[in-house]
């Protein structure tokens, strides 16, 4: 991949037609790729043990102690409706910033940080993958051999909270 | 106009010193119109208004000099005998005090408004000349005298010439620039400032910066160096044990020694650092005097307002929770509850009522409680509007113990009143108390008899931060019950329970208890052999009581309270979160949730 020797620096690196260069992380669900962007990644840990909250929504697996901050853990397989899979060695949970509290989020893997320009970003075709909300999906890079979702989460969580405080 | 200091520091040690200041400032004076003849209290209210004087005259704060300086003027004529305290010349220089409030926070918020303030200096001025022999009425003498004045430029130089210390005068003067562009018809359309001020003083009381005792720095710093020392033995022996100079029967007992005294030293460490979170209840209290004042005027009754207990502490994040709910049973107290002079004449009492406002420690709770003499809570009037109100039936009144009637008040939209006055009536400010007090996990208890009085009780955590709890196993999970709310703990076998209309409930004593199966509310798998023994936690909010059916007690365990954050923030049946020893989060249970929503949550089914 040529971009990954472009400098990081963001100006030097719109250059051309190749947009603004940025790096995501990229984790697998159910044999698909996703992608977020990293800035928003805090850091990635193995399955510790989970606390069940309960009334709450399906798809919040509960809640675990990351170094004395108790934060809420999101299963996504869960929460786009995936066929639910035992966890595995490769099972992860991404702990990440969603405005301004950490959530961590069981993927099924974390399997590297990639480069991306912007331009590569194509709009997400009308249907997609089933189950996953429209809403948060930023987009979808098509590289050679690879089809990588772009997810904002931010959006998945604004819309969750909606419904979480209307049946309240 | 953004401020123009140089000096950060030099802004900062100022806005702290004010502040403080004007807190002790509203207190002084309202004692000092009921002991006005105390030269000690007028000294010292001088000397703050003062000091405030000087110190913004130093900075260039021109709006607050000439404020201040007028309201010193006035007081130094009270102080000289040469003008006698009316409640009249009070309500003015009280006024001035707000004003200076809204001056003080605008400074702090880092941007001088630019504010009317001639109309309150306009009711200072003839305060300045007035003859002693004839005090009243200097409100009504003033505004035509203002009204005559173009420019406020022109009040400032005109009004003050037979003031004693012209000499002082033009300083303040020369710098006018900020108020004098305004045109006076404009600034005569603007609202009165103390409605603003008001808000301001709120404001002033600025809880993001603490002052520590030097002492209780010290001890904290010496518990900090051993608990620095134990953290090196702890190294020591993990060496010891890595290297082979240790075997583990001695490493056992050496760090059985060590977690002892480990223990013993973050135990002491946490006393200190909720030490120094704590402050005395006055903070809230002293606001008090002031709204009973003026809530007594604008109801026409007479009040006598005793305060007991101020030094109470209590933690700061309950003392910033507490005040709006004492606000509203205070004006609830003075509103319903105090007759009016003349009333109370006829029922025999004495013509000024009393509101006695009272705080005190009771073991880990501190007991706020706000008592009055007046006709009382009338449970057949309550409950007669709660029906019209629609808020309940016929049928459910009539089912009602008389301490159920008394919490229909805490209804939102209940009210006695027919129309909303500004003071009361629109059935809010009840069910504010009832949410804020649970907030804070507390609890209210109403007593009142009618003609006597009724007195408000509230029970409040002395922290937030650090909870003892009673540790139960649900079905293999574990959860944690404020010890606060737990009454008692009972084995039973299950066979004595009985079922009233699809409830379950065990004949306890002399009372009849409802259940609550918590794997039922928490939806837990069951994952043990049915057993018939099981473990109740007796626990109570207000005089109700539910016993919640577990199936083991771990143990008693003192646990700080961690928040689920934002997502989860208002899970039912769940007040928070914890940490185990082990590093496991264990929830914590809802008390209020479980006694209030408990049936419900075990009917549905």
């Amino acid at each position: 991949m040529s971009n990954a020797l472009v400098p990081m620096n963001a100006n030097e690196a719109r250059t051309g037609d190749h947009g603004e260069l940025i790096q995501l992380v990229s984790f697998s669900l159910d044999n698909e790729e996703y992608g977020v962007d990293v800035l928003k990644v805090r850091e990635i840990i193995r399955m510790p043990s989970i606390t069940r909250v309960p009334n709450t929504p399906h798809y919040v697996e509960g809640v675990i102690n990351l170094r004395g901050k108790v934060i809420p853990i999101i299963n996504m397989r869960r929460r786009f409706g995936l066929c639910e899979l035992e966890y595995d060695k490769q099972t992860r949970i991404m702990v990440m910033d969603v405005e301004g509290e950490l959530m961590g989020f069981i993927v099924d893997a974390v399997s590297e940080v990639i480069r991306i320009s912007s331009s590569e970003i194509q709009p997400s075709p009308a249907v997609v993958t089933s189950g996953i909300d429209q809403e948060c999906i930023a987009g979808v890079i098509n590289q050679a051999e690879r089809l990588l979702v772009l997810l904002d989460l931010q959006k998945m969580f604004s819309q969750d909270e909606r419904q979480l405080f209307g049946n309240l | 106009m953004p401020i123009d200091c140089e000096d950060q520091e030099l802004l900062e040690g100022f806005l702290a010193e004010t502040t403080e200041l004007l807190e002790k400032l509203d207190d002084d004076l309202i004692a000092l119109e009921k002991a006005s003849d105390d030269p000690e209290l007028m000294n010292r209210i001088f000397r703050s208004i003062h000091t405030v004087k000087g110190a913004s005259s130093f900075l260039g704060f021109d709006l607050l000099v000439r404020v201040t300086h007028k309201t010193e003027d006035v007081l130094n004529r009270l102080r000289k005998g040469e003008l006698q305290l009316t409640s009249e010349i009070m309500d003015v220089v009280l006024e001035a005090t707000d004003l200076v409030k809204t001056l003080v926070s605008d400074i702090k918020g880092g941007e001088i408004v630019d504010r009317e303030i001639n109309e309150t200096i306009n009711k200072l001025i003839p305060l300045l000349t007035e003859q002693p022999a004839a005090p009243a009425q200097p409100a009504a003498e003033t505004p035509p005298l203002v009204a005559s004045e173009d420019s406020p430029a022109s009040t400032e130089t005109a009004a003050p010439q037979p003031e004693q210390k012209p000499a002082q005068e033009p300083p303040p003067a020369a710098a006018m620039p900020p108020a004098a562009p305004r045109p006076a018809p404009e600034a005569a359309k603007k609202p009165a400032p103390p409605k603003g001020g008001e808000k301001g003083g709120d404001d002033l009381s600025d809880n993001t910066t603490v002052r520590v005792d030097v002492k209780r720095l010290d001890d904290l710093m010496n518990q900090v160096g051993e608990l620095v020392l134990e953290r090196n033995r702890m190294i020591q022996l993990n060496q010891d044990l890595q290297g082979g100079t240790s075997d583990h029967i001695l490493f056992s007992e050496e760090f059985g020694k060590l977690a002892k005294r480990m223990s013993f030293v973050t135990s002491e460490l946490q006393m200190q650092v909720l030490k120094m979170r704590m402050i005395p209840v006055e903070k809230v209290f002293k606001k008090f005097p002031r709204i009973v004042r003026s809530l007594a005027r604008d109801l026409g009754k007479e009040v006598d307002l005793q305060i007991f207990g101020e030094e109470t502490e209590l933690d700061r994040s309950v003392v910033d929770e507490i005040g709006d709910p004492l606000i509203h049973l205070i004006r609830n107290a003075m509103d319903h509850g105090l007759e009016t002079p003349d009333d109370r004449i006829a029922a025999g009492k004495q013509r000024t009522g009393t509101l006695i406002l009272a705080a005190v420690h009771e073991g880990n709770s501190i007991i706020i409680s706000i008592k009055d003499d007046g006709r009382g809570i009338d449970t057949d009037r309550v409950g007669r509007k709660a029906i019209e109100k629609g808020l309940i039936t016929e049928d459910q009144l009539a089912a009602m113990s008389q301490r159920e009637m008394f919490d229909l008040i805490f209804l939102p939209g209940f009210s006695t009143k027919d129309q909303a006055s500004d003071l009361s009536g629109r059935g809010v400010g009840m069910d504010v108390v009832k949410t804020n007090i649970k907030k804070l996990n507390g609890l209210i208890e109403i007593k009142s008899e009618k003609g006597m009085g009724s007195e408000f009780i509230l029970r409040l955590p002395l922290t937030l931060a650090i909870i003892q709890s009673l540790l139960v196993e649900v079905e293999g999970e574990i959860y944690s019950i404020p010890l606060a709310s737990v009454l008692e703990t009972l084995r039973v076998d299950q066979r004595e329970f009985h079922v009233i209309g699809g409830q379950e409930v065990l004949k306890l004593r002399d009372m009849v208890l409802p259940l609550v199966r918590l794997e039922q509310v928490f939806n837990v798998k069951r994952c043990h052999e049915q057993d018939n023994f099981c473990y109740i936690v007796v626990i109570g909010s207000a005089d109700k009581r539910v016993g919640l059916v577990v199936t083991r007690l771990v143990g008693q365990q003192e646990v700080a309270i961690k928040s689920l954050g934002k997502y989860l923030a208002n899970v039912t049946g769940i007040a928070g979160s914890t940490i185990l020893g082990d590093g496991r989060v264990a929830l914590i249970v809802d008390p209020v949730g479980m006694v209030d929503g408990g049936e419900g949550a075990s009917g549905t089914r």
